[in-house]
């Protein structure tokens, strides 16, 4: 269930946002969080994807690295959802933080999220919140979800980004 | 039914598998990666992925933060 009151002040991000927002220009909708967390390990990653994205990304993104152990928790789901050390880093920042959200657009480190209680959205959330937020106008928005196909590797099926789309123009 | 197929796996991930199997925590290589990709699909499935993808939406467009 969504918290209705606290703002978002902690995020971590995992590779998978910061790679597909920088495929849609969009990398500047990190700058409505004060604090956002990126992984050392993370931040090699979208670096060899998108070379020059860590000097784009907004002033409050943060090259962060783990400080404690791998606790036993962490290290068993980590397992069983076979997550990657990017993945793995993203989830333990935002157990030592406490971060208030945890952004990730892959689906077993959500599951693994959700195991660990963290709150976790990913890229679409971002960019749709984008028009909540007055950061964009409903038709900017639609426009580039219209576009998401030969723009991102971000994969949403054609059926479910019709009906957003289809949600936008109603915000019109 | 099964399916022979060839697979190209990295050296090291290779090691990792055999040692595995000699450990003795499954049979074969055969049983590994059948249990692998079962494990992958059940994690993977486009179902799960939208269900993800209708929370983005619904905290996108209605949520309070």
């Amino acid at each position: 269930m969504e918290p209705t009151d606290a703002a978002i002040r902690v995020v971590v991000c995992d590779a998978g946002p910061l790679i597909h927002l920088d495929e849609l220009d969009a990398v500047d909708l990190l700058a409505d969080f004060p604090r956002v967390l990126v992984p050392t390990i993370v931040g090699g990653e979208v670096e060899r994807h998108r070379p020059g994205l860590l000097a784009r990304a907004p002033a409050s993104m943060t090259i962060v690295a783990a400080t404690t152990n791998l606790s036993g928790e962490l290290a068993a789901v980590t397992r069983l959802f076979a997550l990657h050390r990017g993945e793995t880093e993203a989830l333990r920042i935002a157990l030592e933080t406490k971060a208030d959200l945890l952004l990730t657009d892959d689906t077993a480190a959500r599951l693994a999220a959700g195991a660990l209680s963290l709150r976790v959205h990913g890229t679409l959330g971002l960019l749709l919140r984008a028009v909540r937020r007055g950061l964009r106008t409903a038709d900017e928005t639609a426009t580039l979800l219209e576009s998401l196909p030969d723009r991102s590797t971000l994969h949403v099926g054609r059926a479910l980004l019709a009906e957003v789309v289809a949600q936008l123009d109603r915000l019109r | 039914m099964t399916t022979a197929i060839e697979v190209r796996l990295p050296g090291e991930l290779l090691s990792q598998a055999q040692e595995f199997i000699r450990g003795g925590w499954v049979g074969d290589l055969d049983a590994l990666l059948t249990e692998s990709l079962r494990r992958y699909l059940d994690s993977h499935g486009p179902a799960l992925d939208e269900a993800f993808l209708r929370e983005d939406v619904a905290w996108g467009l209605h949520g309070a933060d």
